[in-house]
């Protein structure tokens, strides 16, 4: 289409606006994050500090055993990350390269699965979790102890059973050409050795799009740590974030300064890796 | 006579997905069929005894229950619709190829999309605060009174709708610049010829070649707006007077914080039947996105 001048700096302009718009809350974010809590209070409002307090990140941090949640959240999504990986290439290789019996119907069954949103699983797999039989002090029976409540398995367990890795490999390895495993069986291939000698090298952009997929929904889960967890030191950060909330609620310039430091390990993926993050949500777009 | 099979049956494929399923029939399939049956039951973790449809019956008398579906449908419909048009039109300025810097607006509107909720709770929590939040020093400055945002029963739902809106906003926009790449280019130049204008084209090539794309974003829209839960349990935990609580947070609070996991299971079975309407409807009429390129 072809657009007169004036129309495109109009258009530019607009934007602009916008996009001022929808980056105004990281700004006052990182602003608030940096002022004295007198500046906050005070009547008159000046976007950037006037004495850039760095110390309140300082100070966010030493206010809890922030230590232990970064590492909680970084243990669950390396764990949700890596296993997802593997078992949803295998599966998502078995649909798009091979026949079976069932195939049509295993696959639709995963489709409705990745539509099931974790609300409403989250009750009966909490129950699950907390009668997890022979584990946390558990009897055979489920019996006695706490089960998989307060444990990294619990709390990742859910999150692999999304679909929308498989769904993803599908998509990938169908686009392959036949010929490749005709050639594979010439050079006396098993179908393994053709998934791990072929299929993987040519995946890497398929890998980077699930690691970013399943890395910005694993760091980001609230729902699940709040229930599946009762003990303090097997909090996420997005966990601890909203209990600071109640415990620092006059205190903006920590709650800020600690917000921004949970967002900072996905925004930093996010300016490096921003073509893989369109291309999960292209492909699909339900959480999973 | 005996038909040969042309197609080997790979028996070695039911290992490749035996992983993933044990996954899937643990903590999707078996607990679907454990929430159902729990529904049907008093259970407070310690005890639990059949009581029938009971749950049930009670649930269509909770006035509170009510009120949460009420809010959240509020929420599902004009959180959609507005994200919807909004990213509709994003997307047309932005694909456009006569404007400058569009990889760079593109990145900038998808960024609250990245960013968890509870962490953009918090920050528009601070937007919205009645003594020193941006949006009452605006309306002050501007001469008009302040507002108690999340704290007023009139508008705090809607405050709500505002920050869903601007958190989905890229990813709808996303999904359509995805969409209008698959429209082919010489539609748009057998309507020049014919004589059509901008807007013309717009209603008459781009909104109905984009149907399957607005099908799929209003359906997953509309399946993810009706959990929202974790916006409201941070903000306002469901108030005030209970004007934002919403399903899933009903389910939360009967289920986590009483401990009534049969009524909470009831609760959920509830919003289970609204995502299958949802999903069934995808799966007759639409096509899961699977078409879409990505540009």
């Amino acid at each position: 289409m072809r657009i007169k001048k004036s129309t495109r700096i109009i258009l530019f302009v607009f934007m602009l606006l916008f996009c001022v718009i929808i980056i105004i809350p990281f700004l006052i974010m990182v602003s608030t994050s940096l002022k004295t809590p007198a500046e906050i209070s005070s009547a008159a409002f000046r976007l950037w500090p006037e004495r850039w307090q760095f110390s309140n990140y300082v100070e966010a941090m030493r206010s809890s055993d922030w230590g232990r949640f970064f590492w909680n959240s970084f243990y669950t999504t390396v764990l949700s990350v890596v296993i997802s990986l593997v078992i949803n290439s295998l599966a998502g290789y078995a649909f798009a390269r091979m026949t079976f019996k069932g195939k049509d119907f295993l696959f639709l069954l995963a489709l409705v699965g990745m539509m099931i949103p974790q609300q409403v699983t989250m009750l009966p797999n909490f129950v699950a979790m907390k009668y997890f039989p022979l584990m946390g002090g558990n009897n055979i029976l489920g019996q006695g102890g706490t089960g998989l409540v307060n444990t990294y398995a619990g709390m990742v367990a859910p999150y692999i059973a999304g679909a929308f890795g498989v769904f993803l490999f599908r998509q990938f390895f169908m686009n392959f050409p036949k010929s490749l495993d005709d050639a594979a069986k010439i050079d006396g291939l098993s179908r393994m050795g053709a998934f791990v000698r072929i299929y993987l090298p040519l995946s890497k952009s398929i890998f980077a799009t699930l690691i970013v997929f399943k890395t910005t929904s694993t760091w980001n889960e609230y729902t699940w740590p709040l229930i599946i967890t009762t003990r303090k030191n097997m909090w996420t950060v997005q966990l601890a974030l909203s209990v600071f909330k109640e415990e620092f609620i006059t205190q903006w310039n920590y709650l800020m300064a600690a917000t921004t430091l949970i967002m900072l390990p996905l925004l930093v993926m996010y300016v490096f890796m921003q073509k893989y993050f369109v291309e999960g949500i292209v492909t699909t777009g339900i959480k999973g | 006579m005996k038909k040969k099979k042309d197609v080997t049956i790979d028996r070695c494929a039911y290992w490749f997905i035996a992983p993933y399923y044990m996954f899937f029939l643990l903590f999707v399939l078996l607990p679907i069929v454990v929430n159902i049956t729990l529904s049907f039951t008093d259970f407070n973790l310690k005890t639990i005894s059949f009581v029938g449809l009971k749950n049930y019956f009670v649930l269509a008398h909770d006035g509170l229950f009510w009120k949460s579906v009420l809010n959240t449908l509020i929420y599902v419909i004009f959180t959609v619709f507005m994200t919807l048009v909004l990213g509709f039109v994003l997307a047309l300025a932005l694909n456009s190829a006569a404007l400058w810097g569009t990889r760079f607006f593109r990145g900038f509107i998808y960024l609250p999309y990245v960013t968890s909720m509870v962490s953009m709770s918090m920050v528009w929590l601070w937007l919205y605060d009645p003594t020193n939040g941006v949006f009452n020093v605006m309306l002050e400055t501007l001469g008009l009174e302040a507002r108690q945002w999340l704290y007023d029963e009139k508008l705090a739902l809607g405050a709500m709708i505002v920050m869903g809106v601007w958190k989905g906003i890229g990813y709808y926009m996303t999904l359509y610049i995805a969409g209008l790449n698959n429209i082919p280019s010489y539609l748009y130049e057998a309507a020049s010829i014919d004589g059509a204008g901008c807007l013309q084209k717009v209603f008459s090539i781009t909104i109905p070649m984009l149907r399957p794309v607005t099908f799929f974003i209003v359906i997953t829209g509309v399946i993810n707006a009706f959990n929202v839960f974790e916006q409201v349990n941070v903000m306002t935990g469901g108030g005030p007077m209970n004007a934002t609580t919403t399903i899933v947070h009903q389910i939360y609070t009967r289920a986590f914080t009483e401990y009534r996991m049969g009524y909470g299971a009831a609760e959920a079975v509830f919003l289970l039947l609204i995502i299958l309407v949802f999903t069934l409807l995808n799966f007759r009429y639409g096509n899961q996105g699977q078409d879409l390129d990505i540009g």
